[in-house]
């Protein structure tokens, strides 16, 4: 019970992330539109950063999947 | 539930990579491990033998013309994103990149796959965090041991810490992926498998337990989620570590910034 409210507590910080995604994915979204012709080279680097954004929603769920199995 | 499947698949391991029980020798995610090295090795040396009999003024056809663009892209990509002086690191990153790219949609094979354990994400990141300490004590020499002491020599115990940073973030990045997308389908699989057993079992009674007769719903459903947690995650994940590599290692090197500064001086 204790470690499942652990964990529960671990994966909020999924939550600053997704608004962190959410940035990154307007503000591309933004330059692509005012800059068709950088189209594919914004959707590239807007992928990578998406992933190093996510890194910190991962590092909570690897948090919490330790909480579960390992404590 | 979760942790006696993953420690059927991985041979008597759990998540930490701890032992549960001492008596299984090698672990399924360690065969799969050293298969895939062994394909990667049986095909280089291939690509290599081919390439030492091929005409070098013809042009180069299939296997050995693919081999050619991909390590003409690594060059490329190593000498934009690192400087001249690091063009022996194409190959590095081609074979870590390789072994990484193969371990992460290993899950595809239905072998256990090596990246949901620990280990495995640990060495690539090691890779990575030797060559930057190396890199560093390669262009700094003794000024190396100067970082662990700034901005005053109080701040060490923090510096120590911190060292580790790259290390702990690299490994937890692809571990923390793997694994959710692994955890992920072992649920989906368990769920759909369940829901087909329960409506043949509604229908037709009497059919003894563990048949497996409920997998037919689970193939329709799950290469959408395959295509997602492997393939597409996979090659993210594969190109933030070979980009996060190439800048962490370049980092420790001189700048392009310090060289033109050290020119002009030298100048006049």
């Amino acid at each position: 019970m204790t470690n499942a409210l652990a964990a529960a507590i671990a994966i909020l910080a999924v939550m600053p992330s997704a608004f962190g995604e959410a940035w990154v994915c307007t503000k591309s979204i933004d330059g692509m539109s005012r800059n068709p012709e950088m189209y594919s080279k914004l959707r590239a680097n807007m992928i990578v950063a998406c992933a190093l954004v996510e890194t910190t929603a991962i590092y909570a769920l690897v948090t919490a999947i330790l909480i579960i199995f390992v404590a | 539930m979760l942790n006696t499947v993953f420690a059927q698949e991985t041979g008597g391991f759990d998540i930490a990579g701890q032992f549960l029980d001492a008596s299984s020798g090698l672990s399924g995610a360690t065969i799969s491990s050293l298969i895939i090295v062994g394909i990667i090795c049986l095909l280089s040396f291939y690509v290599a033998i081919r390439a030492r009999f091929a005409d070098p003024l013809k042009k180069p056809k299939g296997i050995l013309f693919l081999f050619e663009v991909l390590i003409n892209f690594f060059d490329g990509m190593v000498e934009e994103f690192m400087g001249k002086e690091y063009r022996g690191f194409g190959g590095f990153l081609l074979a870590v990149i390789s072994y990484l790219f193969i371990a992460f949609i290993w899950g595809l094979t239905g072998l256990p796959s090596p990246m949901v354990y620990l280990a495995t994400p640990l060495s690539l990141g090691l890779f990575t965090f030797v060559f930057i300490h190396a890199n560093a004590i390669r262009f700094n020499k003794w000024r190396y041991f100067k970082r662990y002491i700034e901005p005053i020599p109080v701040f060490l115990p923090i510096n120590l810490v911190s060292m580790w940073a790259p290390l702990l973030s690299l490994t937890m990045r692809l571990f923390g992926n793997a694994l959710a997308g692994w955890t992920l389908m072992t649920l989906v699989y368990g769920a759909f498998n369940g829901i087909g057993e329960g409506a043949i079992r509604f229908i037709v009674n009497g059919i003894p337990q563990d048949m497996g007769i409920g997998s037919f719903i689970a193939p329709i459903i799950t290469p959408v989620l395959h295509a997602y947690f492997d393939l597409f995650s996979g090659l993210i994940q594969t190109t933030v570590f070979l980009f996060l590599s190439m800048i962490f290692i370049a980092n420790e090197g001189p700048q392009e910034g310090d060289i033109e500064e050290l020119s002009v001086k030298g100048g006049r």
